[in-house]
């Protein structure tokens, strides 16, 4: 595909965004009007019950779609293109699992730097850093990319026996906010978070454009890649830790949200036709943000009748294209 | 140009040993031998993949063990016996991937990058390919484009293993014959491991012959050297 027609079709992502962030905040179940948006933020009061909802809830809400969306997207890019594996992502490969693992641990034992924001993003970076590790580790010694999806699979049922384990051993209340979190949800973060959170997100968004040429070498190969004066370890770990960075930050403070990992990424390289990352990482966060967005806006249009837990709704769309994907790419 | 001293090379055990050899730049040479003699581990040793248990290889005077990266990618170029291609990586964006080791910490290609990548491009005869994918075209056609990516690096050593291997008879003979005219007009220090043994011959190449444990350097080959590679 031509440069042009994919800077169009980026334009044209970006238009759609702000629909999709419109349609987000007027699906909500009560109607609430825009200068309480601007009042929210710009001249809050406090005693204004509309203005509370939307400060509270519906602009964290709707930031984290945001967030998730193009984290997850991305992470879910770093891995497939790291691994060379289209059917990599941060779900299928443990990373999740990683960072639940340690966050269940928190939860249900009752460490205390829990509490902070930084012990629990920390918690859940320390998981998703060490699981991806782990499979850096095993895709070395491992030939076909089937053998590493399974191996992900086998890591995520070991992880989540532990997490069983401590279930079983954790007290009523512990055992609650383990479940509510593990069910994937964008309403879990206070308007005061939003600041720390954008801050690593962009520190991410950064690193990533940092690593476009040697992710662009990436593709053909680790061997190749040294070849051509590539420092694959240094890369390999720089990309390990954005990955985790996204999945450690989006899964401490939304829990676990399956298949956008792995779905986006596919589809974005589907639509824009290239290899080179300095459009795909633009195009993941755009579609993968609009993929959420709109995903949680159709929660919210649901929610007077029915509340579908998000990690539910996401592997209701996603897990049919991930089987899609293995027919067209595996045959 | 490349001086191999006291040379053994293999994994754990010796898989060949050489003598003292010295090949020149603005030549090409065929390292022929049998299967699994050691052929692709020499050339990865030559590369700086794979360290020698023993001896030492000079580049230039300055021993490879000591090159970082960069230098190895701007000396040494490896044409590495399969490239299965990439969904929806073109041919030109994989040739000008050749221009990595010079191009700013973005890739971004300035416009001279650009001639190059068109340049060897034309000499492969290869223009056609350039907008196509690298998952869509032929073996033979991916095999010519791995080594207009060598080509496009622009290194004065270029290692090419087993690059005629998927080729139909008429572009084995183009090939070889562009990389003759290429190692004396550019100057270059060419190593190709090949089973064309008769093509070789045609174009009067120096061999490098490795057999029963040794690799040695052949101006002409001989019936007993033949006999000898085959035995």
């Amino acid at each position: 595909m031509k440069d042009w027609s994919l800077k169009w079709m980026i334009v044209c992502l970006l238009c759609f965004l702000p629909l999709a962030m419109y349609l987000h905040l007027i699906a909500g179940q009560i109607e609430i009007s825009f200068s309480s948006y601007f009042n929210s933020i710009l001249n809050f009061d406090a005693n204004n019950t509309s203005q509370v909802l939307v400060r509270e809830f519906r602009i964290p809400r709707l930031f984290m779609a945001i967030i998730a969306g193009a984290g997850l997207s991305l992470s879910g890019m770093f891995m497939q293109t790291l691994f060379k594996n289209p059917l990599a992502g941060p779900y299928v490969l443990g990373i999740n699992s990683g960072a639940s693992l340690l966050i269940a641990l928190s939860l249900m034992t009752g460490v205390q730097f829990f509490q902070s924001n930084f012990g629990l993003i920390g918690t859940a970076l320390i998981g998703a850093f060490a699981a991806g590790m782990l499979m850096m580790l095993i895709a070395q010694r491992l030939k076909s990319q089937i053998t590493l999806l399974l191996v992900g699979l086998m890591f995520g049922s070991f992880t989540s026996a532990f997490v069983s384990i401590l279930e079983s051993l954790a007290g009523a209340e512990s055992l609650k906010s383990y479940t509510m979190w593990s069910m994937g949800s964008l309403q879990q973060v206070e308007f005061g978070q939003l600041g720390v959170i954008s801050l690593i997100f962009s520190l991410g968004i950064l690193g990533s454009f940092l690593l476009v040429k040697p992710l662009n070498i990436l593709v053909i190969g680790e061997k190749s890649a040294s070849l051509l004066g590539l420092p694959i370890k240094s890369v390999r770990m720089l990309v390990l830790f954005l990955t985790a960075l996204f999945a450690g930050l989006i899964t401490a403070f939304c829990g676990p949200i399956a298949f956008v990992g792995i779905a986006i990424p596919n589809l974005t390289r589907i639509l824009f036709q290239t290899t080179n990352h300095r459009f795909l990482i633009i195009g993941n966060c755009l579609i993968g943000a609009i993929f959420l967005v709109l995903t949680d806006a159709f929660i919210q249009v649901l929610e007077g009748q029915l509340s579908i837990p998000l990690n539910a709704l996401t592997s209701i769309i996603g897990a049919p294209f991930v089987v899609f994907l293995l027919m067209r790419k595996l045959k | 140009m490349i001086q191999l001293t006291q040379l053994i090379i293999g994994y754990k055990s010796a898989l060949l040993r050489s003598e003292n050899l010295q090949l020149t730049s603005g030549s090409i040479y065929a390292l022929i031998g049998r299967n699994g003699i050691g052929k692709s581990t020499f050339i990865q040793t030559i590369a700086g993949i794979q360290k020698p248990i023993a001896g030492e290889i000079t580049i230039e005077g300055q021993a490879i063990s000591e090159f970082n990266m960069k230098e190895i990618a701007e000396t040494i170029s490896l044409v590495d016996t399969r490239f299965e291609g990439v969904e929806y990586l073109k041919v030109k964006d994989y040739l000008a991937l050749g221009r990595a080791p010079y191009t700013d910490a973005f890739g971004r290609l300035n416009s001279s990058d650009w001639q190059i990548v068109e340049h060897v491009a034309t000499d492969l005869s290869i223009v056609h390919l350039l907008e196509k994918y690298t998952d869509q075209i032929s073996d033979g056609e991916r095999q010519l484009c791995s080594v207009a990516r060598s080509f496009v690096q622009e290194t004065p050593v270029i290692l090419l293993d087993e690059p005629t291997a998927f080729l139909d008879y008429i572009n084995r003979k183009n090939l070889l014959e562009l990389l003759v005219r290429l190692s004396i007009e550019k100057k270059k220090c060419i190593i190709m491991s090949t089973h064309d043994l008769d093509l070789c011959l045609d174009q009067s190449i120096p061999f490098l012959l490795a057999a029963n444990g040794e690799i040695n350097l052949h101006e002409t080959l001989t019936k007993e050297a033949i006999l000898l590679a085959m035995s």
